[in-house]
């Protein structure tokens, strides 16, 4: 729709600006052509208008040929052919009233004198057009940067959310519960493991909102978080739980998004360990690779298990960060065979 | 009362025992911690009241629940509380979050014995209320035969035929009797992929192959392992819609 037709206020500030041509190509008949005033103005002010209504066509030439993205030339040669044409056609519509008020009010009309404003009427009308798409290709700029912003705000508005969900996965509620349940367990009957436990909780949950907060740590700090996790995951388990870790000389002190391995750490917990009677092995390894850190977690896995709808939201925002941190160059591999899972990230070096 | 302890979490039995000890009249004649083991135990020992969680490995609660043929009264012990309504579906006495205190658990036990039966659904309520969400598709189907559980992936399911009050499960070549209404099937398996074609028969549309009409209503669906079934003339209806 066109930006003007559609605003009832700009429509009337608009023809209300085209009341300046008006008087003032009365003034030029008079003065050059010698009209008599009132003819001058009968004939100029309604066809001004009618100009006006013609050049809001100026706007689909300027969507046609938007500035940024065509020729400079080529927009100019279409404004000035579109500028041409609708001068000619307003000539014609001059005409026309020029001779119906001749027939009608005789002493209102231009009189014979109106062959003499021809290339009067003709630059008038090659002019206007020229300033009304002028006018357009401004209100379409500005339009272009209010939707820039715009798209701007929303992408902004979308980042917060994404981060908002990815912080809330971090911890899973049902880990939370699951371990003051464990601690409850404790206080009768074994109260300084209770006491152990809660501190350790304590720890993690502390580790978590401060490493949540930072751009990056090091691999050290995200491990340390990562044991605590385990180690009070092997309180609920017991001995179903059994945890190792291999790490690389020269990997702890690699800089890592905060919380990135974590929840594949829970992940091999929850879809691996919990689902089999018997438990079994998380094994942990951090690799130096080249120019690339190799974070691989290993765990049994039964291949009879419920599994999660669409591979897991963890998984999912863990490939999602390291999209939006390293674009193809930080990614995460899963695999699973012969009842074993494993999950692998490959990360560039930021030491 | 005879009590059973199903849970996968040696500490969280711990506190079902601990709280159980000061209340006279209930024994517990049983644990177990994964659902194979407690479906056999608990047909054996027959208890009359569970202690039961939902999330274990192998079976989940409402699992064991479904391939028990004399089901004691239930309390389910979890950290979920998504799972209330399903868990009032299959009439479960009372529903604990973890974790739970002393009193709570006396007010559990006191539903047991009818002496609380009217507060009991207030919580409930309020649970449910706050988990409205649709029943999620089963993705497997359990069968018993014996003392042992086959789980049969839904995905690998040919197609079910209705016998009596059995159903006859094709899958991967294999059959399997269980005890259970075909349109009880039919509700509980994802509707998308499977398809009511004859008042006997519902058949998984991945397996088809074609569809041949003989004469007007008689139609049959000829399946990948050559397999032919007779199609209904509403079982028709649904495979148009659906192809």
């Amino acid at each position: 729709m066109h930006p003007i037709l559609k605003d009832r206020r700009a429509l009337a500030l608009y023809l209300l600006a085209w009341l300046g041509p008006g008087l003032t190509l009365a003034v030029l008949l008079v003065t050059t052509v010698k009209a008599p005033w009132s003819g001058a103005l009968f004939f100029s002010l309604p066809v001004t208008i009618v100009y006006a209504f013609m050049s809001l066509s100026a706007w689909y030439v300027c969507r046609a040929f938007p500035l940024p993205g065509t020729d400079i030339a080529k927009t100019l040669l279409s404004v000035l052919i579109a500028a041409v044409l609708s001068s000619g056609l307003w000539l014609a519509a001059c005409y026309g009233w020029a001779s119906g008020l001749q027939r009608m009010e005789p002493g209102l009309a231009p009189g014979e004198r109106y062959a003499d404003a021809v290339p009067l009427l003709a630059s008038f009308g090659v002019g206007l057009f020229l300033i009304a798409a002028a006018v357009h290709y401004l209100i379409a700029s500005q339009e272009a940067a209010r939707r820039i912003e715009r798209n701007a705000l929303e992408l902004q508005v979308l980042a917060r959310d994404a981060e908002l969900k990815a912080l809330r996965a971090q911890i899973d509620p049902h880990f939370l519960f699951n371990s003051l349940n464990s601690i409850s367990a404790l206080t009768s009957s074994d109260p300084p493991a209770a006491r152990t436990m809660t501190l350790m909780l304590a720890d993690f949950l502390r580790m978590g909102m401060n490493y949540g907060a930072l751009e990056m740590i090091s691999l050290e700090q995200e491990m340390a978080m990562v044991r605590h996790f385990l180690e009070i995951e092997r309180v609920r388990f017991g001995n179903r739980l059994t945890v190792r870790f291999d790490l690389d000389e020269g990997t702890q002190q690699v800089r890592v998004p905060p919380l990135l391995l974590q929840p594949l750490v829970e992940n091999a917990v929850n879809h691996g360990i919990a689902q089999i009677p018997g438990g079994g092995l998380v094994h942990v390894f951090a690799e130096n690779d080249g120019a690339s850190l190799r974070l691989t977690v290993r765990n049994p896995a039964d291949p009879d298990r419920v599994r999660p709808r669409a591979g897991g939201i963890g998984l999912h925002i863990v490939r999602q960060r390291l999209e939006r941190m390293y674009g193809g160059e930080g990614r995460l591999d899963v695999q699973e065979s012969a009842g074993e899972f494993l999950a692998t990230i490959t990360i560039p070096h930021h030491t | 009362m005879r009590v059973m302890i199903v849970d996968d979490e040696d500490l969280a039995r711990d506190i079902v025992r601990e709280y159980l000890a000061s209340y006279p009249g209930f024994e517990i004649v049983g644990e177990s911690s994964n659902g194979f083991d407690a479906v056999q135990a608990i047909s054996e020992l027959q208890p009359d009241l569970l202690f039961l969680d939902v999330q274990m490995p192998k079976l989940n609660g409402f699992e064991v629940l479904s391939l028990l043929d004399v089901r004691p009264k239930i309390i389910f012990v979890t950290a979920y509380d998504s799972y209330a309504i399903k868990a009032f579906e299959v009439n479960a006495v009372d529903y604990l979050l973890k974790p739970f205190s002393r009193e709570r658990f006396g007010q559990a036990l006191m539903r047991v014995t009818g002496t609380d039966a009217a507060a009991a659904h207030d919580d409930i309520d309020t649970l449910i209320r706050s988990n409205r969400l649709p029943a999620a598709p089963v993705e497997r189907i359990l069968v018993r035969d014996g003392t042992r559980v086959h789980v049969i992936p839904a995905e690998s399911v040919d197609h079910i035929e209705a016998q009596d009050d059995y159903v006859t499960i094709y899958a991967a070549g294999k059959k399997y009797l269980k005890l259970e209404r075909l349109s009880d099937l039919e509700t509980s398996l994802d509707n998308r992929r499977f398809v009511r074609i004859h008042r006997s028969h519902l058949v998984n549309i991945e397996r088809l192959v074609r569809l041949e009409t003989y004469a007007k209503d008689s139609r049959i669906v000829i399946l990948t392992d050559g397999t032919k079934l007779p199609v209904s003339r509403s079982g028709y209806e649904k495979l148009k819609g659906l192809l």
